[in-house]
């Protein structure tokens, strides 16, 4: 039924999300001052505990731990990206850290802090299964952004077996 | 730490001209008889010709100058440092990741140091189809010799890593033929981290060959500056305004370097190239500028078997098949080169598809898992006119690059071969890299699935790292921005040395022809701009 309605927002929806996105950007930064501001942490948060799922440790302390690492991680590599990307990137999480955003992009009704793992992670599926560009382009951006942060820290490689680079 | 040599480091206390970033201050003028914009492929050969003729230089580069003791191995130093846009620089629809160099040495620093003359049907297809009669094979080979000699590039006589030679085991029991790829480098350590910037200097990259040689012979090198614009007056260029960068790309505050010189060379890679013309408003009676931009768009299949692969280990690509290029004409459906790349943390877990248990049970496997990538070659037919550069409201670049049916079509093919090979070679497990699959565990399930899959952008992840196009070379002025020299048909003293001139894409790995090229065109501009008789080897 979600599912269903969401689609029929359709591509109006989209495109008014998308004008009414630098606004939003603007009274609610999500991306401030080359750091992730409260709104665009609980995000990338939600989304790195659902994309992580079975790979961040399980004790609640070192998951705790490896989250602000990994948050810290985020705000080091957008930092980086160039002005146009930035951007874009504060335009985006400016809008999903607001309802109509949140609900209308990600197909999220809880709030992002509030949202169970399941919930973010059926709302992801429903951006990568989406025909909305936008919505497939969110998801990818959440995504890969998430993964790339995470596994570029050695304390994450043991879990999947890479030894690091050989030593000279 | 590590106590190999550092010819940079070395060079640098030797006294090499370095300004920008943390060498010497930006002075506010500098005159010169060729500046060259870029320090990759097309660069750094001309830098040598040019030099060795006996001109003075000076090299205009956006990025930093890094080199081995500053090369750890770390995709997280890597990417941010030596990478066009953290190596996450996108087409306009999201749709292509592009691997980009943006250091001293570009793309060189950091490609994979797979060599391939530019194959015989490209040079044929451009003598007949776009008018280039003196680019044959016979009147090329020596250009490409040169530079073969110069870079140290032969074959790969070491054994494969076990990702390469899954490539060479599948194709052998299908009856394709694969070959061992021709490399440039020098005492090579075997480590695989050749994406990373070569930790060990072997890798004969623009950085520690023709760059030096350029700085040892008097050249000026200016590192984390950009060319902001090439001032035009009475047809020709006048004089480029730089702005120094921070090494994000963006401006730092308000240096500004005046650049005059007799002659300049635009070689700061396809994508940046032509946006520099478009931003200085070079003529382009024909709207050929940022045009025709070829990726050879990349689709990857994943595969997991029961013995360790290890794909971080060892040379990254030492096997190739022509197969699926040789057996089709050229100017048909689109064909496909197929190779093995290097697996690492990031480039592996952000390239892949998926999230959640089924993310995590896939990276379990890494140690197990196996890539083989296609890359397609596009230019070739009516239907493949590849992308266009425009400029962002800041100046900066952007990449549209539609993937269209035509290409699409090619990458399912693409994605069929690779399977079919993977199983060959004993995998348990394929994967294509697309949003809506979920893995295969025999051929006859992934043939049936992948003829039915949806091949459309962003569903399909599909990522380049060889840009090419752009400023192509014409044979006549509304066929090209160059005229088979390399100078522009419009600005007499404006050159264009880089992977931007080719008229479609190579079909290999585009490095070697982007040397022999240059070689070419460089050793005929030192000659009219010296009267000199330089060679490159």
């Amino acid at each position: 039924m979600q599912r269903r309605t969401l689609l029929k927002l359709g591509i109006g929806s989209a495109v008014v999300l998308a004008a009414a996105g630098a606004g939003v950007a603007l009274l609610a930064p999500a991306w401030h001052d080359g750091r992730l501001a409260d709104s665009g942490r609980a995000i990338f948060r939600a989304v790195a505990v659902a994309v992580l799922d079975g790979m961040l440790p399980t004790a609640t302390a070192e998951r705790d731990t490896a989250l602000l690492a990994h948050l810290g991680r985020l705000d080091g590599a957008i930092a980086v990206f160039p002005a146009a990307t930035q951007a874009e990137l504060a335009q985006l999480l400016g809008l999903l850290a607001v309802a109509p955003g949140r609900i209308g992009l990600a197909g999220l009704q809880p709030r992002w802090e509030d949202a169970s793992v399941g919930a973010v992670q059926h709302a992801l599926q429903s951006m990568r299964d989406s025909s909305l560009a936008l919505r497939q382009q969110a998801y990818q951006a959440l995504r890969d952004l998430t993964n790339a942060a995470y596994f570029s820290d050695p304390t994450t490689w043991q879990r999947i077996g890479y030894p690091g680079p050989v030593a000279l | 730490m590590s106590q190999l040599p550092d010819p940079i480091r070395d060079g640098l206390a030797r006294g090499w001209k370095v300004y920008g970033g943390p060498h010497a201050a930006l002075p506010q003028r500098l005159d010169c008889d060729v500046a060259i914009i870029g320090s990759g492929a097309g660069a750094g050969i001309t830098a040598e010709l040019l030099t060795q003729a006996g001109l003075d230089v000076v090299i205009v580069e956006e990025g930093p100058l890094r080199s081995s003791s500053d090369f750890h191995q770390r995709e997280s130093e890597a990417y941010p440092s030596l990478y066009q846009e953290s190596a996450a620089r996108k087409t306009a629809d999201k749709a292509i990741n592009i691997l980009q160099g943006r250091c001293v040495g570009g793309s060189t620093t950091v490609n994979w140091t797979s060599s391939f003359r530019t194959p015989a049907a490209t040079l044929a297809h451009w003598q007949t189809q776009h008018g280039l009669r003196d680019f044959s094979v016979e009147n090329m080979a020596p250009w490409f010799a040169q530079a073969e000699r110069r870079l140290n590039i032969g074959p790969w006589l070491t054994a494969p890593n076990e990702n390469n030679e899954l490539l060479r085991r599948g194709a052998r029991k299908l009856g394709i033929e694969a070959a061992v790829i021709h490399r440039n480098v020098k005492g090579c350590w075997n480590l695989g981290s050749c994406g990373l910037g070569c930790p060990t200097n072997a890798k004969q990259s623009m950085l520690v060959t023709t760059i030096p040689a350029a700085l040892d012979r008097g050249a000026k090198l200016v590192v984390q500056t950009r060319v902001h614009q090439l001032e035009l007056a009475q047809g020709r260029v006048q004089s480029m305004r730089c702005t120094a960068v921070q090494t994000d790309g963006s401006a730092a505050s308000g240096h500004e370097l005046q650049i005059t010189a007799r002659h300049y060379v635009v070689a700061g890679g396809a994508i940046n190239s032509p946006a520099l013309l478009l931003r200085s408003s070079v003529p382009d009676p024909h709207g050929l500028v940022g045009r025709r931009t070829f990726l050879h768009p990349v689709v990857i299949s994943a595969a997991v078997f029961d013995q360790k692969v290890e794909g971080w280990q060892g040379a990254p690509q030492t096997i190739y098949s022509d197969h699926f290029l040789e057996t089709q004409p050229i100017d048909g459906p689109i064909g496909y080169k197929l190779e093995a790349p290097p697996l690492h943390p990031v480039i592996f877990a952000s390239t892949l598809a998926g999230f959640g248990q089924a993310q995590t049970e896939m990276l379990a496997q890494f140690p197990h898992s196996h890539s083989l990538l296609a890359l397609l070659r596009d230019g070739f037919h009516a239907e493949s006119v590849g992308g266009r550069v425009t400029l962002r409201s800041d100046g900066t670049p952007l990449l549209d690059y539609p993937l269209n049916d035509y290409v699409m079509e090619g990458a399912r093919r693409a994605f069929l071969s690779m399977a079919e090979i993977q199983f060959a070679a004993g995998a348990k497990q394929v994967i294509p890299v697309h949003e809506q699959v979920p893995g295969y565990t025999n051929w006859a399930q992934a043939r049936a699935a992948i003829a039915a899959l949806p091949m459309k952008p962003l569903l399909t992840r599909v990522v380049s790292a060889h840009v090419m196009g752009g400023c192509a070379i014409g044979a006549d002025e509304a066929r090209g921005v160059v005229r088979p020299d390399g100078v522009s048909w419009q600005v007499p003293n404006l050159s264009v040395h880089d992977g931007s001139l080719f008229p479609t894409s190579i079909g290999a790995n585009p490095q070697l022809s982007v040397y022999g090229l240059t070689n070419k065109l460089a050793t005929g501009l030192a000659k009219r701009l010296s009267g000199r008789d330089v060679a490159l080897a």
